[in-house]
């Protein structure tokens, strides 16, 4: 960690690659390896403009570059959509806490995603899928508005599927002419008979109103609220615990999140708004 | 520690001032605020009977500061050493509060952390609390007894001053010929003053005096609509927030400067509509009555829980602040009537 938690390591985007209409992924190499754990966020400067919050979409393993998908969703965001590689950026942190993966260690994990929800799932994909032999089952259940709204097209419709220990099924809210899999939200595609409800954990990431329902029938098909884990998103700025804006409760998201289990936030107001 | 007597004030401020950037109090209509000390101004030093109307976490967290500059970074401009005076126990409790969050083990605000070890705190006693002044019902008192380098009490002929660390030890040591030994009679009094101004604190919040701790009456008001109520009258001025000594949430931005980059830090306010809002536009507290809900249990649940202190001292700027006339206690008060109300329900059922 920098002495000065304010002071942003210098940073290049070095590649682009458009995911969907609205999602692009940036690989961004810093000036000096910059570690982080699978589910952390780092927050990105665009140089005089401001920076925002991402969970990078890449492995861990890899401290020399590293990816992070970003859907265009406001100033900065659109302002980095606007950019060309060779863009000088800064990266703060990584902040918060990752995905506890070794707690995951000989249990079925079950990944619920959504829409832009699958950048930070595609790192801890990756970084289960490195140790698979480690967990029982990582069974993937993932929704897109359409089949051109999910990332990471190319390995998700075909290698991923094919690795052993690995198990996904996809579902889009408006089909095309080739789509064969499920058309609905992401609950209609999530089974009682998937994982086992009363010893798996399952891991949802993607907009508020998919977390809220997908929690919601985890916790009817018998998941324990402790073993729902959530990566909540709020306004981190700091990424420190000070500045206030990314509050639940007594947690700040930024230091305690972004991964919280629904046990420690149910009690709070508005935590899907 | 040393505790001595001095008959006049000037001499004491005029050392600390060869020493060190000084800022006293001075009154500015009803209230008092800080000023730079300058000797040869002829400006008569009050000595301030109540807390001044501006908070002191203006001198450890500026309104606006540079909080890194990139690409390169450059070396800071170091802080001088500065003294504050006049600074009442309730500014001494809402410095312990930022503590918590600017110099918290894992990650040390490096700005606060420098302002905060080069400022020299000569508090004063209070002597007359104001009619906002709640202090003592989250346990403040009319003087400090820790929390400053020396400390002043107006007494009969002059002043006791006490230090209340090396650095005010070492003052008075290095200044011994600005003060003499205290009479005994003298440090009766201002005991007997101390106890006094208590009273009067005890007696003005009287009403106040709940059976309940705040935090109970608070979390039991959850539901309540006290706030949407309240927030009727607020106007989003955001002084209450921006006045508070405790509340510290700061929005960070950057800015070019010519050929480099700054990132900026600055006050914020929880009260402002966009506050909690997500670039994908979802909000959290859209509603002021939410926002102003979320202000007063980070102040009296949220930071409790987790630093195990009240993010409040009871200065009641608050409420001198206020341009809707938004009262704190008066929620206090209106949910912990809810909640006697609900217990006594509870009773006859």
């Amino acid at each position: 960690m920098n002495e000065n938690p304010y002071q942003p390591v210098n940073a290049e985007i070095v590649d682009i690659t458009d995911e969907s209409p609205t999602i692009k992924s940036f690989v961004v190499v810093p000036e000096k390896p910059f570690k982080f754990e699978t589910g952390q966020f780092v927050e990105l400067t665009l140089p005089g403009e401001g920076e925002a919050p991402f969970t990078p979409s890449s492995s861990p393993a890899e401290t020399d570059k590293m990816e992070i998908t970003i859907m265009k969703a406001g100033r900065i965001t659109t302002l980095l959509h606007d950019c060309k590689s060779g863009q000088k950026v800064g990266l703060r942190g990584p902040f918060g806490n990752g995905y506890p993966v070794d707690d995951f260690a000989g249990k079925e994990v079950y990944i619920v995603g959504g829409g832009v929800g699958l950048a930070p799932i595609r790192s801890l994909f990756l970084t289960l899928v490195d140790r698979i032999k480690d967990f029982k089952a990582v069974v993937c259940r993932y929704g897109a508005r359409t089949p051109e709204d999910f990332i990471c097209k190319d390995a998700l419709f075909g290698p991923w599927q094919k690795i052993g220990g690995v198990d996904i099924k996809l579902t889009v809210d408006e089909a095309n002419g080739n789509w064969k899999d499920n058309v609905g939200v992401v609950t209609t595609i999530l089974d009682p008979k998937d994982v086992d409800a009363g010893s798996a954990v399952a891991v949802v990431c993607g907009p508020p109103i998919m977390m809220k329902f997908a929690t919601l029938k985890l916790l009817e098909h018998g998941f324990g609220a402790d073993r729902i884990y959530l990566s909540m998103e709020k306004n981190m700025s700091c990424g420190i615990g000070k500045c206030g804006h990314c509050m639940i409760g007594k947690y700040y998201v930024c230091k305690d999140g972004p991964v919280f289990t629904y046990e420690q936030v149910k009690g709070y107001p508005k935590i899907w708004d | 520690m040393k505790t001595v007597f001095a008959s006049k004030l000037e001499p004491l401020l005029g050392a600390v001032a060869e020493q060190m950037e000084l800022y006293v109090p001075q009154k500015s209509g009803d209230y008092y605020v800080f000023r730079r000390y300058d000797r040869s101004a002829d400006v008569p030093v009050e000595l301030n009977n109540i807390r001044t109307c501006t908070p002191v976490k203006e001198f450890l967290f500026p309104l606006r500061e540079t909080a890194a500059v990139y690409p390169k970074p450059i070396e800071s401009e170091q802080v001088k050493p500065f003294a504050v005076f006049g600074l009442k126990q309730c500014d001494l409790r809402s410095m312990a509060i930022l503590d918590k969050v600017f110099k918290e083990e894992e990650f040390k605000d490096p700005s606060y952390v420098e302002r905060r070890e080069k400022m020299f705190i000569i508090a004063s006693d209070c002597s007359e609390p104001g009619e906002s002044c709640f202090c003592n019902i989250l346990d403040g008192k009319a003087y400090a007894s820790s929390g400053f380098d020396l400390n002043v009490s107006k007494v009969r002929d002059g002043f006791i001053v006490e230090a209340g660390s090396d650095k005010g030890d070492d003052f008075i040591e290095k200044h011994s010929q600005l003060f003499s030994e205290a009479p005994e009679a003298l440090l009766t009094e201002r005991e007997q003053d101390r106890a006094k101004t208590q009273q009067q604190l005890e007696k003005n919040n009287a009403e106040l005096q709940f059976d309940t701790p705040l935090k109970e009456i608070f979390e039991s008001g959850q539901d309540s609509d006290v706030f949407d109520v309240e927030a009727k009258t607020c106007i989003e001025c955001q002084a209450c927030t921006r006045i508070c000594p405790t509340c510290h949430c700061f929005y960070l931005y950057d800015t070019a400067r010519g050929d480099y980059f700054a990132k900026m830090k600055m006050w914020d306010s929880c009260m402002r509509m966009a506050y909690a809002e997500v670039a994908g536009g979802a909000n959290p507290n859209k509603i002021l009555g939410d926002r102003l809900k979320h202000r007063l249990f980070h102040k009296f649940v949220y930071f409790l829980d987790r630093y195990g202190l009240e993010m409040c001292v009871g200065c009641g700027r608050c409420v001198d602040a206020d341009a809707g006339g938004i009262d704190i206690r008066q929620m206090f008060k209106k949910l912990n009537e809810e909640l006697q109300s609900k217990d006594k329900a509870e009773v006859t059922k």
